[in-house]
């Protein structure tokens, strides 16, 4: 009926193909060939090598610290939200959103300018000296990457939480024994399945970040597996062949957690979506209950929000960084600088928004047929197409990278866009694919099979069904996308670093440069008004949802 | 059926549009690039990897293109970064002119035939012959001390030799630009082991010391501007003496047993498609414009004859004894050896 067939298949396998496949071939091709012929000598140097496995366990490490210290703050919040009278305070999801979209990168740099020697606590409370050496450990290293990781495994919870509410709670009420027996015996285990899908791509995510090991992991010396594999590609003496032996292995790692993700998923998968709507109840709270779930929700917004922002806003802010926190240090001199007509910062910034406008466009228009082709995933073609639209999100962005660097650069390409805006544009699609489909797919869901059968027989053509039908039912579900995928792009950093032609800059490498040769106030403003935009762009995100909601309500 | 192909075929002129749209400026580049071959009087364009200073690479660029209509792309990073990047488009070389914070690296490049000659630069007989190539691979076209850079709000006592920043006053103190990033930072720790017996001894105390290794060399001197350290090793001096002029408190010293005068060169790539442009760019940092504008960002000169300001000229700055011919191969060790050390 709508995008099947043989061709449309072809087509669409062949551009993701070349887009995001190609990539990993290269990588694979580039660790095991040498000269024309199968080596396998560039993997054993790779084993052979000490830092490798020192590396995997600092990366394996993080990645359970870092599921433990989501979980601290990801179910009590979740709870709160739900079993609290402070269920009714929606605005809290977006603000809770906001430490998830500030570039991982910003928000350390904002921790470390907070918390070192003569940092701003010091500034402020000299007695907090001690804290600085606890902070800058392992311990700081968790907390900030838990801190930008939980909303996601919080949204989650949260999410299934609201869907166990109806019927099942009331039926353990009405059967069950004590609130305590309903907790252990229904609401725990139908949470379990959830819980553990979103802390297996927390850990994937751990794994794959790079910002935060970048500026705060290199400063406590705490090398992971990303910042292993951007160093030999950017730092001299350059080792491509093991870059991308690391990048085979990192790629394995991931294929292998994934794998046990899907098995978890589909084994303790139940269906709690009874069609009943969870009955809104007024909840009322006992007052320590109420105290302490604000305590806990404004002791997250402190930590995850209110202290990076503070040291970014006001390094942003500062005359002479040397004098600190004093009266009369203070100008907006940086904005100023920023907005100079034809500034490095200005010209940065803006190649970020067209960029990640491109990426939005093109991304949304790909992952609309594919998601029309996907449908259900019920034949193995749809299957096959779903699985590697979706790869990207399961594989760490730096593994694509380095794969689209090889892949771009081999000598039998008859041309080539390495080294020109379309290769960002490329790679950006490539990261990014995965948040239009599957924005995409989750609005076609929701559409019942009575709208296709009453086009099958009223409609006129299959062309008239996209225009009047299924674009503008689905254009909800696209915008999400496209607003998300925006987002992520403006904040991409590593793909930025290694790929970026001569002259281009995006607001995020030159944020990064600033660090490390240039001005860390002007840095810092490009930072606040990128962040700045994301906010606002959040909120319309949200507005376009709720508008869905009520529409399809 | 023919519907469907409608649709596959607008998303696919889509697609291209877009693909076309945000290639459009660099093939625009190209085809200018070959149409100026054809027609010298069309715009050429000269890409040139520099490692900083940002505002320099700026300022020279902007200098450059207004006094030959010629267009600059530019590609700045670190030294090591423009290293990786040329090893990583080896088969499809990209830059024309590069311009490195280390002779060693690029006498590297010399040796691994990557650079090409070009002896009769103007004004190449004033350059300070130390830091160039004799056979004309390379110009040292201007050079930075490397002292200690300290926070003169937390510094009772100013340091004045390598070994005092061993003394536990400034115990967790101290920090060094990564050498990995840093062809400075290479160049001291390869100057400061070649001049000195002791030098490892030192580092190693240093070590002890609690140094820190932080970053490329903005960010270390960074961490002693807001004095989360209070001094820097191996501190780069112009950015020290330009923070210095905005305000932050911070000076730097040079040693008296001496320290690395680090040369920053300026080379032609072999593979240039632009070699007009490119020794055009050559000699414009040589020439007295070029040098002007290299003191203005408190560098050192390579023609001596043009006055610094507000900075230690050369002949003031105790200098170690560095011989820079065949360092690459040494530095490497050097690196090796560091990176045992602290990572």
């Amino acid at each position: 009926m709508i995008m099947e067939g043989r061709r449309t298949f072809g087509l669409l396998v062949t551009i993701v193909a070349t887009f995001a496949i190609a990539p990993l071939i290269a990588i694979v091709y580039y660790t095991v060939v040498h000269d024309g012929h199968l080596d396998v000598s560039q993997i054993n140097r790779m084993f052979d090598n000490d830092r490798l496995w020192h590396t995997l366990g600092n990366s394996l490490l993080l990645g359970i610290l870092v599921i433990l210290g989501t979980t601290i703050l990801a179910l009590p919040m979740a709870l709160i939200r739900t079993k609290t009278s402070l269920h009714k305070f929606d605005w809290l999801d977006i603000i809770l959103t906001i430490p998830f979209m500030t570039p991982p990168y910003i928000g350390s740099m904002g921790w470390i300018l907070f918390m070192q020697n003569n940092g701003f606590l010091q500034q402020l409370m000299p007695s907090a000296t001690w804290m600085s050496n606890t902070f800058f450990s392992l311990f700081g290293m968790v907390m900030i990457m838990s801190l930008h990781l939980f909303p996601f495994l919080y949204l989650m919870l949260k999410n299934t939480l609201l869907r166990i509410n109806g019927s099942f709670l009331d039926a353990a009420l009405i059967f069950g024994r004590s609130p305590w027996r309903n907790w252990t015996k229904v609401v725990l285990p139908l949470l379990v399945s959830s819980y553990v899908l979103g802390i297996l791509l927390i850990f994937i995510k751990t794994l794959a970040e790079f910002g935060t090991p970048a500026t705060f992991g290199s400063r406590i010396g705490f090398q992971v597996f990303t910042t292993e594999i951007h160093s030999y590609l950017s730092r001299w003496p350059v080792d491509i062949s093991m870059a991308t032996s690391l990048s085979l292995f990192l790629l394995s790692v991931c294929l292998v957690i994934w794998y046990f993700q899907n098995l978890i998923g589909r084994k303790y998968t139940y269906s709690v979506l009874s069609g009943k709507t969870p009955a809104v109840r007024e909840i009322k709270d006992k007052w320590y209950i109420k105290l302490g779930a604000w305590l806990f929700v404004g002791m997250v917004l402190l930590f995850s929000i209110a202290i990076p922002y503070f040291s970014i806003i006001v390094t942003s802010l500062q005359k002479v960084r040397g004098n600190g926190l004093s009266a009369g240090n203070f100008s907006l001199a940086s904005y100023q600088a920023v907005f100079t007509s034809g500034s490095a910062g200005l010209s940065a910034f803006l190649n970020s928004v067209v960029f990640s406008i491109l990426t939005a466009v093109v991304t949304a228009i790909l992952g609309l047929f594919i998601a029309l082709y996907i449908k259900k995933g019920e034949t193995k073609k749809q299957q096959v197409l779903d699985f590697f639209s979706l790869m990207p999100n399961i594989i760490p962005g730096i593994v694509f990278v380095v794969g689209l660097i090889m892949f771009w650069n081999a000598p039998w390409l008859p041309a080539t866009i390495y080294n020109t805006k379309a290769m960002v544009v490329v790679t950006y699609c490539v990261l990014f694919l995965p948040y239009s489909v599957q924005y995409t797919k989750s609005s076609l869901s929701q559409l019942d099979q009575s709208i296709f059968q009453s086009v099958a027989i009223f409609g006129r053509n299959s062309w008239d069904m996209y225009r009047f039908i299924l674009i503008p039912l689905l254009i909800q579900g696209i915008l999400a996308g496209m607003m998300m995928t925006f987002i992520i792009s403006m904040r991409e950093l590593v793909a930025g670093l290694l790929i970026l032609p001569p002259s281009v800059k995006t607001g995020a490498t030159f944020i990064y440069s600033q660090f490390e040769q240039g001005n860390v106030g002007v840095g810092m403003a490009v930072a606040v008004i990128t962040v700045a935009m994301t906010v606002i762009f959040m909120f319309i995100l949200d507005w376009l949802q709720k508008r869905g909601g009520w529409a399809s309500a | 059926m023919k519907k469907r192909c409608k649709l596959l075929v607008t998303a696919g002129v889509l697609l291209a549009l877009t693909l076309a749209g945000c290639g459009n400026n660099q093939s625009a580049g190209s085809v200018n690039k070959d149409a100026a071959n054809a027609k010298p009087q069309e715009v050429q364009t000269l890409t040139v990897y520099s490692a900083g200073p940002d505002g320099l690479a700026a300022n020279i660029q902007q200098a450059f293109e207004e006094k030959t209509g010629m267009k600059v792309e530019m590609f700045q990073g670190t030294t090591g970064k423009i290293l990786s990047r040329l090893e990583a488009e080896k088969n499809n070389p990209v830059a024309d002119v590069v311009v490195l914070a280390s002779v060693a690296s690029m006498d590297g490049l010399k040796e691994s035939d990557q650079l090409q000659s070009y002896k009769d630069a103007e004004n190449a007989t004033k350059i300070n012959s130390d830091w160039s190539d004799a056979e004309g691979y390379y110009y040292g076209y201007s050079a930075s001390a490397l002292g200690i850079a300290y926070n003169t709000k937390n510094t009772k006592e100013a340091p004045i030799e390598w070994t005092d920043l061993a003394k536990s006053e400034w115990q967790d103190k101290i920090n060094i630009p990564d050498p990995s990033l840093s062809g400075s930072a290479v160049d001291f720790l390869f100057g400061y082991a070649e001049a000195e017996k002791s030098a490892w001894d030192t580092i190693q105390s240093w070590k002890k010391n609690g140094l820190q290794v932080n970053g490329a060399n903005k960010e270390a001197l960074d961490a002693v501007i807001t004095g989360d350290k209070n001094a820097t090793i191996s501190g780069v001096d112009y950015m020290a003496y330009k923070a210095k002029a905005s305000g932050e408190p911070v000076e730097i010293v040079y040693p008296q047993s001496g320290t690395v005068v680090s040369p920053r060169a300026v080379g032609i790539m072999k593979e240039a498609k632009n070699v007009d442009g490119a020794k055009a760019y050559v000699n414009f940092l040589l020439s007295d414009e070029g040098q002007k504008l290299v003191t203005d960002a408190y560098l050192l000169p390579g023609n001596k004859e043009i006055p610094v300001k507000d900075r230690a000229a050369l002949g003031e700055i105790p200098q170690l004894p560095v011989n820079w011919k065949g360092a690459e191969a040494k530095q490497l060790d050097i690196l090796t050896k560091f990176n045992d050390i602290f990572r």
